[in-house]
């Protein structure tokens, strides 16, 4: 039996193919200036492949094209070149079968805020068109898990931003989407709520769920993901588990790999 | 086309115009000011010999006005929806522009209902019988719906040129003002002025108005020459605004 084939899928829609999610090949993104003919290239020929129930890491510094290869697979903006497969379905040819499989936690806590917490989650259960007595189960274990059961009758515009984005993390989730793309989901996160955060995206790769994760503390990569892929001006610059990737470059951690190799630059000129 | 994304979107959009207190102004209590302060002032004064007051002249203008005035709370919903990120989470999920697009004009179809109501209750309590008969205002009616479709392609124009909810809320009266000023018939205008009034779907619709509730009949030529210009001034707006938003807004 396929092993995506266990999952709670909430519709008719299924991963195909092999066990692998998320298939990448010779991925570019030039983006044109409307302003010059100058082109800038945000991705540059990346390639990689994340297995069914694996968290994969996408670091690198700001602007270095994680959030462009997110939207390209969640089918956002178009490549300019190569290849992309989210559960064995191409992205420019099945991007309706891939909604229904896919679960996005976007970068800006993207939220209606006159709408409290169980009807911001709610709405994305309709989207999806989760049965609701499903929804209604998932918004209690949800809220009750990240603690927001009192304040899920208040609008979302009275929440810290820590609610915020425990929120928009849930509204994810809804659809019970065997792939999710969770970019920089504790950003804004004090220690606290964080760890509180990991312990839960950790629980989500005991069921099976396969985490394209990006993030800026190199600490949580370390921590949650099987693999992280390194990423700078667009260009995969190394790939492997945590532990391979200090070992190889002879690091202390993970965080020492990461400034190694795209910091020297920054560094240096400090 | 899923009936269900359709209906949540509606429900979400109603319950932004009970919250948000910026769409609670416009679509419930603008035509609120708007009627008992034009059915005040000018409820007796008397311009013709038939006894007509100011205010009878002024009613179909006032709710063409109520209406064309729904562009602003669609410019603002799609400009926040962009602004705050919501449009690209919702293009995450199986939804379709049709269902999201189509959801709004529901509800802008809806919340012109609403609109239609306050004013024709507010004008009754303040006096005012239309001549025409039943027949009359329910065509009255069709011709309020079908120009709202216009101010959804105003608004979808303005959300796509706008780069946030501040410029939309500037943007914006550049397609209602010269519509009050020149086609709604609320001011007295030189005839050059109502010729340039002719390129706008407002002018139709207060047309349109005017002769059904003065009690014009349904097969008087005017009316459905009028139809029939504003149907297609709304169906050109509103695909307009549909590509330009689908391909440069979101």
């Amino acid at each position: 039996m396929m092993k995506s084939e266990s999952l709670n899928l909430p519709s008719s829609v299924k991963p195909h193919g092999t066990y692998k999610a998320i298939e990448v090949k010779n991925l570019k993104k030039v983006y044109k200036s409307k302003k010059s003919i100058e082109q800038v290239k945000a991705i540059d020929d990346v390639s990689f492949t994340i297995n069914s129930g694996e968290v994969f890491g996408l670091l690198g510094p700001n602007g270095s094209g994680k959030t462009t290869t997110i939207n390209i697979l969640c089918g956002l903006i178009p490549p300019t070149e190569g290849e992309c497969y989210v559960g064995g379905y191409n992205i420019e040819t099945d991007l309706n079968k891939i909604k229904e499989l896919i679960g996005v936690c976007p970068q800006q806590a993207a939220i209606y805020q006159y709408l409290n917490a169980k009807e911001n989650i709610k709405l994305f259960g309709d989207l999806h068109l989760v049965e609701k007595e499903d929804i209604s189960k998932r918004i209690e274990l949800f809220l009750d898990l990240f603690g927001l059961s009192e304040a899920s009758k208040r609008k979302a515009k009275h929440y810290s931003g820590g609610m915020i984005r425990q929120l928009n993390l849930i509204m994810a989730l809804i659809n019970d989407p065997p792939i999710l793309f969770l970019d920089e989901p504790t950003i804004g996160m004090d220690p606290r709520v964080r760890r509180k955060t990991w312990k839960f995206i950790d629980s989500l790769k005991q069921k099976d769920k396969t985490i394209i994760l990006t993030t800026h503390y190199i600490e949580e990569a370390e921590l949650l993901c099987d693999r992280v892929a390194i990423i700078d001006y667009g260009t995969l610059i190394t790939m492997g588990s945590p532990r391979e990737l200090i070992e190889k470059n002879n690091c202390k951690n993970l965080e020492e790999v990461f400034l190694n190799l795209t910091g020297r630059r920054i560094l240096e000129g400090l | 086309m899923k009936i269900r994304r359709v209906s949540t979107f509606i429900k979400i959009q109603f319950k932004s115009l009970i919250r948000v207190p910026s769409s609670l102004t416009i679509i419930l209590l603008f035509p609120v000011v708007l009627a008992l302060t034009f059915g005040l002032l000018f409820g007796s004064i008397i311009i013709d010999e038939t006894g007509q007051t100011v205010f009878e002249f002024l009613v179909p203008g006032l709710f063409a006005i109520s209406a064309l005035y729904m562009a602003m709370p669609i410019a603002y919903s799609f400009s926040e929806d962009r602004e705050q990120g919501l449009l690209k989470r919702i293009k995450t999920t199986p939804t379709t522009a049709l269902e999201f697009i189509g959801s709004h004009i529901i509800s802008n179809i809806g919340m012109v209902i609403i609109q239609v109501a306050i004013i024709a209750v507010i004008c009754y309590f303040l006096g005012y019988n239309p001549a025409g008969s039943t027949t009359n205002l329910i065509f009255a009616f069709i011709f309020m719906i079908i120009f709202s479709l216009s101010t959804i392609g105003f608004g979808l124009i303005t959300a796509t040129v706008a780069k946030n909810v501040k410029t939309a809320g500037g943007i914006i009266w550049i397609f209602i003002l010269p519509q009050q000023m020149l086609a709604s018939g609320l001011y007295p205008l030189p005839n050059e002025a109502e010729m340039i009034s002719k390129f706008m779907p407002l002018y139709y619709a207060t047309d349109a108005l005017t002769n059904l509730f003065n009690g014009g009949s349904l097969g008087d030529i005017t009316i459905w020459g009028d139809l029939i210009v504003l149907t297609i001034f709304s169906v050109v707006l509103v695909i307009a605004g549909i590509l330009l938003f689908k391909k440069y807004g979101e």
